[in-house]
């Protein structure tokens, strides 16, 4: 039976009412109404619906909401302010890295993982930490490039 | 409520926002509202389909307000029947419009595919957007600044030849104090002028007596200008038809047969009213699905009754299907399509007598090409919402022909033309025909029956298994030299199942599988034969549909027979120990293509040698290089690639591609090279891993891990580009698709060139190229 949930998204607390073995993913696009984790497979294959938890990547699609507890949970509208895009968003937008974009979300928090451990990370570092995110129009050599030029600007949360 | 809305008009708010800029050191003018009047996530749709509503039929296209409305605070908004596909062509049509009407390109809007907005243009697909739709826009464009002109010479009182028009501001000449806007002059009126209009879709004539400017003062066009849908893609504001919600609606699921014709036996409904918003089973015939409240309650729900990621068997869910298996062995899918009658043949060449030749030739070679079932592979799985009241439904899609959509919902639901709008919306990218237009269907029968609107998204194994694929091919090649190593013959023959069945797999379903669509075998042969000898014969065997239903994938059937030409080529070259660049300039008349062909290989740096010369037969990691091209609807594209052959692991890794390429006039070089990269890339996954597998009752390979694609860890380390023959003189044609086709026959000689060994099938995957070496 659904359950009242609270959850701590982008900064904000709020209280779904969701069974509390559904997954993070549609509590956060049905009922917080985001739009940047996207449903790509439901399978933990493709990275689509990657948030990050308490500062790590992790695929929401797979994630039980029971499972969430106090983690602080950022989505893509989190990362950025209107007033200031977070600097992966900038590069992302600088180089173009863009086809369809529906797997977008998933490069970008994937990339703010990565660098927040290793803000300096070597162009082989990119690839395997992006190596589980899956991009069907073949926009990986600007996805590679916008990391790098985030990485250059020195970023860190 | 009002619509959520990626538009990045102007409003009287917008307008502050729009001086956001965003500038670049790599040469591109970017210039965009980064948060535009959106609406606030998560806004409804409005469900009009309960409301009285005007006519939904498009607009008349020899009206200037079927394509430019011009708003007050003197932005505009071009309207056009394309879609956006990730391929950047909004950007391109926006800046061959803003061209023509003198107005900044941040001020100008566009508003795509929705059917009771825009003309149908014909659907967006096969590389066509920008050399089709591209003159129409331009001469309405024309015909809309002229429009303006006449206005403002009425306003002011003298000829339109005393007046200059400056970002959308028109002024007379010599009295700059004596000047109006766009916005004032429209007033906020509706543009009903006449500019003339002729033919359909493609063959559309617009405002045939407009003039369009003289391209020598272009100032948008041919520029590198950041991508109108980028930043709120990148800042999770974009809504994707994925992303719609519509006041009142349900989620639906549906859950297939297990088998691709089995028959629903039974469904037992037991346990789905414990599931928590579970609304009700829906069901036509063989058509089943779920709809609940919730998402995760449609989920559950369609699990139960059979739609999980591996079912064990037609009986292993609570839904059980007959006991189907009539699709052709895998492993025996080339000979079913090779025993598969023909229903159109076609010759694209047929010249002087190959049997006299090859009977003659000092040397002859044969060899036999196979490419297997693949799939689009979007990365969102397909989603449509429907709302179906009595005659009328609204359809919220992300197809790539929405006209075309709404005359099928008419005869699929049996409800009037007039009644039906199409609202359309970007989906994750589709690269052809996937299942963006069965989706639809299924979430318009499932309306239809609840009475509500229904949002359906597909499950992942739904996706995989159930999108049309592109169809597998085999090709027969022989060819002579004589002594000289010249090419004396060349026969090239193809078996080519249909890649257009555009047969909705919900009317199958219910029952009526022919209420639209056809099985399309093409009566063209899907190959561009350019090479000059003298005994040539190259026919298409065109099937209707073997096995699994099929239709175009990017550059349907011409990735294939590329594939086959333009390696057993390189074979032809290596048997005569001829340079192969060399090898097919000594045999090429068209310019254009022995343009492209010398513009790669000035940029890649070749030296004149025989393939395979230098292949390393050791057992050591190789390097070997490989070259090909194609004329895919009058683009021509050379490529060539560097490549390393692991032959313990059996692995080919791609370290350097060079892709010449000549579409004529670009609009967007940068939108062309993102396009050209993303070809690469997917045409490598197609080279190198993608093969459908299915056993006889069903697509077996139904995820990422059943069908894996390309990674970042294989992508190459550079893609130059060089473009080739971008001057005005030469009218554009396309560049969606083009640079797929040579990737399989570059890397199979590249592999040749390393190590001495043809592949002949693709896909590449290790163990293939460990089994080609023994």
């Amino acid at each position: 039976m659904p359950q009242q949930i609270a959850l701590n998204v982008n900064g904000k607390s709020h209280v779904v009412e969701v069974e509390a073995d559904s997954m993070l993913l549609y509590a956060l696009r049905d009922n917080l109404e985001l739009r940047g984790p996207k449903f790509g497979c439901g399978l933990s294959e493709c990275g689509a619906c990657t948030v990050l938890m308490n500062g790590n990547a992790v695929h929401s699609c797979i994630i039980p909401v029971s499972a969430v507890g106090n983690a602080k949970i950022v989505t893509l509208e989190g990362l950025g302010t209107a007033e200031g895009p977070h600097p992966l968003q900038k590069a992302f937008i600088a180089e173009q890295a863009a086809q369809c974009g529906y797997c977008i979300n998933g490069m970008i928090m994937q990339a703010a993982s990565l660098l927040k451990r290793n803000p300096r990370p070597s162009r082989n570092d990119i690839k395997q930490a992006l190596n589980g995110n899956l991009c069907r129009c073949g926009t990986h050599m600007r996805i590679v490039r916008a990391v790098e030029r985030a990485a250059a600007e020195r970023v860190s949360e | 409520m009002s619509a959520k809305s990626n538009d990045m008009r102007s409003t009287a708010e917008g307008a502050l926002s729009r001086r956001d800029f965003l500038r670049t050191s790599g040469g591109l003018v970017i210039a965009f509202t980064l948060f535009g009047p959106a609406g606030p996530a998560g806004a409804a749709e409005s469900s009009p389909a309960d409301a009285a509503q005007p006519s939904l039929t498009p607009p008349p296209a020899g009206k200037l307000y079927a394509w430019l409305a011009v708003h007050p605070d003197n932005s505009a908004t071009l309207f056009t029947g394309k879609v956006e596909t990730g391929t950047g062509v909004q950007t391109a049509l926006a800046q061959i419009a803003a061209e023509e009407l003198d107005l900044p390109f941040d001020r100008l809007d566009v508003v795509m595919g929705t059917t009771s907005k825009t003309v149908d243009q014909g659907p967006s697909y096969g590389s066509m957007t920008v050399r089709y739709a591209g003159p129409q826009i331009r001469q309405a464009g024309a015909a809309g600044r002229q429009a303006l002109l006449d206005l403002a010479a009425k306003h002011f009182g003298v000829p339109a030849q005393q007046l200059v028009v400056k970002e959308g501001t028109i002024s007379v000449s010599g009295s700059p104090d004596r000047s109006i806007t766009y916005g004032k002059l429209v007033d906020g009126k509706r543009l009903n002028i006449d500019i003339g209009a002729s033919g359909q879709q493609f063959g559309l004539k617009v405002a045939p007596n407009a003039r369009p400017k003289d391209p020598s003062t272009y100032t948008l066009v041919g520029k590198p200008i950041a991508r109108k849908d980028i930043p709120a893609k990148i800042m999770g504001r974009f809504t994707y038809v994925q992303d719609v919600r519509v006041e009142g609606m349900l989620h639906g699921r549906v859950v297939r047969p297990y088998g691709v014709e089995a028959t629903l036996v039974s469904v037992d409904e037991t346990g789905l009213k414990k599931i928590p918003g579970f609304v009700q089973v829906v069901r036509r015939e063989n058509f089943l699905g779920v709809v609940a409240k919730t998402e995760w309650g449609a989920i559950q729900a369609a699990a139960k009754l059979g739609s999980t990621l591996n079912p064990s068997g037609p009986e292993a869910g609570q839904a059980k299907w007959s006991n189907w298996s009539g699709l052709p062995k895998m492993d025996q899918i080339w000979e079913t399509v090779r025993n598969t009658p023909a229903v159109h043949s076609s010759s694209a060449v047929s010249k002087g007598s190959t049997a006299t030749a090859l009977a003659s030739a000092s040397r002859t070679l044969k060899a036999t090409y196979k490419t297997p079932f693949q799939m689009h592979g979007s990365i969102g799985p397909e989603c449509a919402i429907a709302d179906v009241k009595g005659d009328r439904a609204t359809l919220w899609s992300g197809t790539q022909m929405p006209h075309e959509t709404r005359r099928d919902m008419a005869k699929l639901l049996n409800i009037p033309l007039d009644g039906i709008e199409v609202r359309w919306f970007e989906a994750s990218g589709a690269y052809g025909r996937n299942g963006l237009e069965h989706v639809v269907a299924d979430a318009a029968i499932m309306s239809q029956i609840v009475g509500k609107p229904v949002r359906v998204q597909w499950m992942r194994w739904d996706s995989h298994g159930w999108e049309p694929k592109e169809p597998p091919i085999v090709q027969d090649l022989e060819g002579g030299l004589d002594s000289a190593g010249h090419v004396i013959a060349w026969q090239h023959h193809m078996w080519v199942p249909t890649t257009g069945d555009t047969h909705l797999v919900a009317a199958a379903l219910i029952g009526h599988p022919d209420v639209t669509g056809q099985t399309g075998a093409s009566g063209r042969a899907p190959v561009r034969y350019a090479y000059n000898f003298d005994n040539a014969e190259v026919t298409s065997h065109g099937e209707g549909r073997v096995g699994l239903l099929t239709a175009w994938l990017r550059s349907p059937a011409q990735f294939e027979t590329t594939f086959a030409m333009e390696s057993f080529i390189d074979e032809l070259a290596a048997a005569a120990k001829q340079d192969p660049l060399a090898f097919r300039l000594a045999h090429l008349e068209d310019a254009k293509a022995i343009a492209v062909l010398k513009a790669a290989a000035q940029a890649y740096g070749w030296e004149s040698r025989p393939a395979g010369a230098k292949a390393d037969r050791s057992g050591k990691p190789a390097h070997g290089r490989g070259i090909a091209w194609v004329n895919r609807d009058d683009s021509r594209v050379a490529t060539i690639a560097d490549v390393m052959v692991d032959p313990s692991s059996g692995r080919i890794s791609v370290s350097r591609v060079v892709v010449a390429h000549d579409c004529g006039m670009v609009i967007n070089p940068d939108g062309l090279k993102n396009q050209i990269e993303g070809n690469v890339i997917q045409s490598l996954s197609r080279t190198l891993h993608e093969e459908v597998a299915f056993d006889t009752a069903r697509v077996t390979s139904l995820d990422w891990k059943g069908y894996p694609i390309l990674r970042f860890e294989e992508i190459p380390d550079r893609i130059d580009i060089v473009l080739v023959n971008n001057s005005p003189e030469h009218p554009s044609t396309g560049g969606g698709e083009p640079s797929t086709c040579p990737t399989a026959a570059v890397i199979s000689n590249a592999v040749f060139d390393a190590i001495g060994v043809r592949l002949r099938q693709t896909p590449f995957r290790p163990e293939s190229v460990k089994a080609a070496m023994s």
